[in-house]
């Protein structure tokens, strides 16, 4: 998943909750966002992240509260989403896509260091 | 009861079925005409074409088998046919299905009153499409308007919950079946269950040990009255039959004695001959052991899988009649320490679960009760919630409505909720509280701006309180094979259902209008491997030439689109933007016939290379990878058995065979790649460094970054040893580099020279050369879209591409 998905499909982000939200707070906010949708309100069909709106789908929103649910992949999307909340600190969303990641070839021994 | 709430679930089990009514706040047994809370799984069709089903059927197995089927759900969704030779008729398995499931719903309708019009029905998890397909035909057939399915461990795990004082953290569903296996890892938090993983085996039953004691018996009395006795002769199927039936009440007085007397009396060489065993407590768990082991090797690859470990495992749901077994409950607890779950009827727990599962799924049996056309109110809430603060969703709908300002939910006992105005959208969202474990009637109340009441309905909702469950996983992963042999996946195993996904494939195949017999396919498979030909095939979405509007060429994009509903059934659908067409036929959703005869030639090539593979395993002192082969020595001994069996005239045998072939299959590829690790490891460092390469002159700064990102998951491949990852990953790479490197000017003229210095090997020799000398010709011109597609239209003809789309399952897509 490149660093923008991580952001933008953040599963904090597709549920509207916090980082701190309690396990309860997931199913419920499940349960609301697919009532909405299947009620096919404009208000439910998108959501908002630094790096602009997304649609919402039934699917988004099943995917988002199972990656909840579990408390491992949990944690990581908790530091996405603090990343992806200083984004507006970073210069540009395009910046941060080409800024140049960390030379992983060099690092696995696939490619000599320059 | 009835009146109130009516909830109905099905157990379609392989030896015996049941039904169960929910009425919101507890699940009772439907009881059969008997009296019994169990159905046998079993039809007779007579000399006049009556049919019976159950009990009264079960009687005539012994006085004539011929015409009674027992156990035909392990063929659902085959073509496969059981002959009743009095009646003159053939009936596929899901027709037999229908028998027994109309039946039960006799059975609901003379206890309650009501002929249920909806319900839910369990099926195995690791069902192929085909089968959960072929289940709900089944129930269509029968007269329901509308069913659901739900996974049997799921159905367990509810029914166990809903009645469970404490049911808090991880729990497994151990479900043996008459015929499959399935094992489930679940949580429970806060009265909210979620299936964190599931596995099991869709051949592995009680059956099977039914059939070790008949193995057992013929190999004990086999200078008796059994001599000669065997299972691959098709004269003896009766006296197999008959052998098994025995052994089958042997295994259950077991479960009571140390002892028990196997002699049957069963027809062999035109005689009634009569067997005189004994069977202890103690030669039935050496026999049963491996069968055991087997199902406890996946609960702990389970375990495993998803790091629970000692006592963080709360507890076991014992679920089938197998599992009545001492020896059984005994190994199990033994070597998963942790206790049993106390007081739960493993024979009806399943039933019970669908039941509740139907409550959860607003799925009332009576069909739909509110009046449509009364509606002014479109709500959504949860049937059945394990929070107790959920919330009420809705809209006002039609003109009646305009004067509406605001709602509120009164509950029976007086409480308020606050009172929710409708916003620009004309919608409403208001909490609710609920009473822990009881049914809460809402009175839904509107008001207009003045405050004067104003009728609204529903005028009334229901939303019980108890356990609930998270959308269900998909067991195996769902995808399209590819012209190439490959898979593109569209639901990873584990996905939440319902799912829905769409991806754009290329068509490689011209498919005109009127050209008879061309037809453009799309396979849809299930399976974990990367070669589409190790997965199974599920369905077929085909797009015949009389069916398009105009010739669609090769190279035009199609757009597929897969979706899954929450009990695993599948709808395709095939969008061409070109010719604005749809298709949405899944052809042959069948799973395949076998023929034992075409599969022993796979089986002793499978046999060769497992040889050689042994011998280079203890050759090399490679330990791990000879502990890898001795799972696939055990399969061999099960595939032997079943091409035995199978030749004898075991339909079940056949399909058994022929799934263990692809899984053994799969093994042997497993363990030839863990052989050559060093090498594989290499060349992946080659790929990403060549790749590297090319992306750095030729690629887009897109690609840059997906190389950086695929050789990152290769780094986390080759840390975890993992080999498939590793090849997928690998894969990616020399995908995004080749991509790259075909805008270097000379790419295609290199490929094409390649290519030409194969030609001799072309199967089609006079074509290849003339596109030779084509290509030349665009050489010489400089025609680089020339040589592409002279160097394509020269590949089709050499034998690997040949070999590739056999194994690609003829997929007209890429």
């Amino acid at each position: 998943m490149s660093l923008r998905a991580k952001i933008i499909d953040n599963p904090f982000y597709v549920l509207e909750l916090a980082p701190t939200c309690a396990r309860a707070d997931i199913e419920r906010a499940q349960q609301v966002w697919l009532a909405k949708l299947e009620l096919s309100l404009q208000s439910a069909m998108s959501y908002a992240t630094p790096l602009g709106r997304r649609p919402r789908t039934p699917e988004a929103v099943r995917k988002a509260a199972d990656e909840l649910r579990d408390p491992v992949r949990r944690i990581a999307h908790e530091f996405w989403m603090l990343r992806g909340d200083r984004c507006d600190e970073t210069p540009s969303e395009a910046a941060e896509v080409a800024s140049p990641p960390p030379d992983a070839l060099v690092a696995l021994g696939l490619r000599a260091p320059r | 009861m009835a009146a109130d709430a009516f909830y109905v679930g099905f157990d379609l089990g392989t030896t015996n079925s049941a039904a169960a009514v929910f009425d919101g706040e507890r699940a009772h047994i439907v009881r059969n005409a008997v009296g019994s809370p169990l159905t046998p799984s079993v039809v007779r069709i007579d000399g006049r074409g009556r049919v019976t089903v159950g009990d009264k059927a079960r009687k005539f197995a012994e006085r004539d088998p011929e015409n009674t089927v027992m156990e035909f759900k392990r063929l659902m969704g085959t073509a496969a046919t059981y002959a009743f030779p009095a009646a003159g008729v053939q009936r596929t398995a899901e027709e037999l299905a229908t028998e027994v499931l109309r039946s039960l719903r006799a059975d609901v309708a003379a206890q309650f009153g009501i002929e249920p019009k909806r319900a839910v029905i369990s099926v195995p998890a690791l069902f192929e499409l085909a089968q959960s397909a072929a289940t709900t035909k089944a129930a269509l057939a029968a007269g329901f308007e509308r069913v659901e399915l739900i996974q049997e461990p799921i159905a367990s795990a509810l029914a166990s919950g809903w009645s469970a004082e404490d049911g808090e953290g991880y729990w497994l569903v151990y479900d043996l079946g008459g015929g499959t296996f399935d094992v489930s890892l679940l949580e429970s938090n806060s009265g909210f269950l979620r299936v964190v993983g599931h596995d099991g085996d869709n051949f592995l039953g009680g059956r099977d040990v039914d059939a070790a004691i008949v193995d057992w018996a013929i190999s004990t009395s086999q200078d008796g009255a059994a001599a000669g006795l065997s299972r691959s002769n098709p004269e003896h199927t009766a006296a197999i039959e008959q052998l098994k039936r025995a052994a089958e009440e042997t295994k259950i007085e077991l479960s009571r004695a140390e002892e028990a007397a196997l002699s049957p009396a069963i027809p062999l060489h035109g005689l009634g001959l009569e067997l005189d065993l004994t069977l202890t407590r103690a030669e039935l768990e050496r026999l049963c052991a491996p069968l055991i082991d087997r199902s406890l090797d996946v609960c702990e690859a389970l375990l495993h899988e998803h790091g629970v470990h000692g006592a963080a495992l709360r507890k076991v749901v014992f679920v089938g009649g197998p599992t009545m077994m001492p020896v059984l409950r005994r190994r199990v607890l033994e070597r998963l320490g942790a206790p049993a779950a106390d007081g739960l009827d493993p024979m009806t727990l399943v039933a019970r679960g669908a039941a509740i599962y139907a409550a959860t799924s607003n799925l009332d049996a009576r069909g739909e009760v509110a009046d449509a056309r009364e509606q002014t109110l479109w709500l959504q809430y949860p049937p059945v919630s394990s929070d107790t603060e959920p919330f009420v969703v809705g809209r006002a709908i039609g003109a009646a409505t305009e004067a509406l300002h605001a709602v509120t939910l009164v509950r029976s006992d007086g409480w308020r909720s606050t009172s929710a105005v409708l916003d620009a959208e004309r919608s409403f969202a208001v909490q609710v509280q609920l009473e822990v474990g009881r049914s809460n009637v809402f009175r839904v109340e509107g008001v207009g701006r003045d405050s004067a009441p104003l009728p609204v309905h529903p005028s009334e909702i229901k939303i019980f309180q108890g356990l609930t469950i998270a959308d269900p996983p998909l067991s195996r992963s769902v995808g399209v094979a590819l012209a190439n042999d490959r898979v593109r996946v569209y639901f990873e195993r584990g996905t939440p259902l319902p799912a829905r996904c769409t991806f754009a494939h290329t068509t490689t195949m011209t498919v005109a209008p009127g050209a008879e017999h061309s037809v453009l396919r799309i396979p849809i498979v299930q399976g974990e491997h990367d070669a589409a030909h190790l997965c199974r095939l599920v369905g077929t979405l085909e797009i015949p030439a009389h069916a398009v509007r105009a010739t669609l060429p090769a190279g035009s994009a199609v757009e597929v689109t897969l979706e899954l509903d929450r009990g695993g059934s599948l709808a395709a659908r095939a969008l061409i933007p070109a010719l604005a067409q749809v298709f949405e036929r899944v052809e042959t959703l069948l799973v395949p016939g076998v023929d034992p005869s075409q599969l022993a030639p796979h089986f002793e090539r499978l046999v060769e290379r497992l040889t050689a593979l042994r011998a280079s395993a203890f050759r090399e002192a490679r330990r791990e990878l000879i502990l890898v082969l001795e799972r696939a020595d055990a399969r061999v001994l099960e595939v032997e058995r079943d091409l035995a069996a199978a030749r004898g005239g075991d339909l079940d045998a056949a399909q058994r065979a022929r799934r263990n072939l692809i899984e053994l299959d799969a093994e042997i590829e497993g363990g030839e790649q863990a052989r050559h690790w060093p090498e594989l490891s290499a060349k992946a460092a080659r790929d990403a460094s060549r790749a590297s390469a090319w992306i750095e002159s030729y690629g887009t700064a897109q690609e840059r970054r997906m190389l950086e990102e695929a050789v990152d998951r290769m780094g986390e491949a080759l840390r975890r040893h993992d080999i498939r990852d590793l090849k997928r990953q690998a894969d990616v790479v020399s995908r995004l580099g080749h991509a790259a490197w075909l805008r270097d000017p000379d790419a295609w003229p290199n490929m094409f020279e390649a290519a030409a210095a194969r030609v001799h090997d072309a199967r089609d020799l006079p074509r290849a050369q003339a596109i030779v000398e084509q290509g030349r010709r665009a050489m010489a011109a400089h025609d680089n879209e020339g040589v592409r597609t002279a160097t394509r239209s020269l590949w089709a003809l050499l034998p690997e591409q040949v070999r590739v789309l056999e194994h690609g399952m003829d997929s007209g897509v890429r």
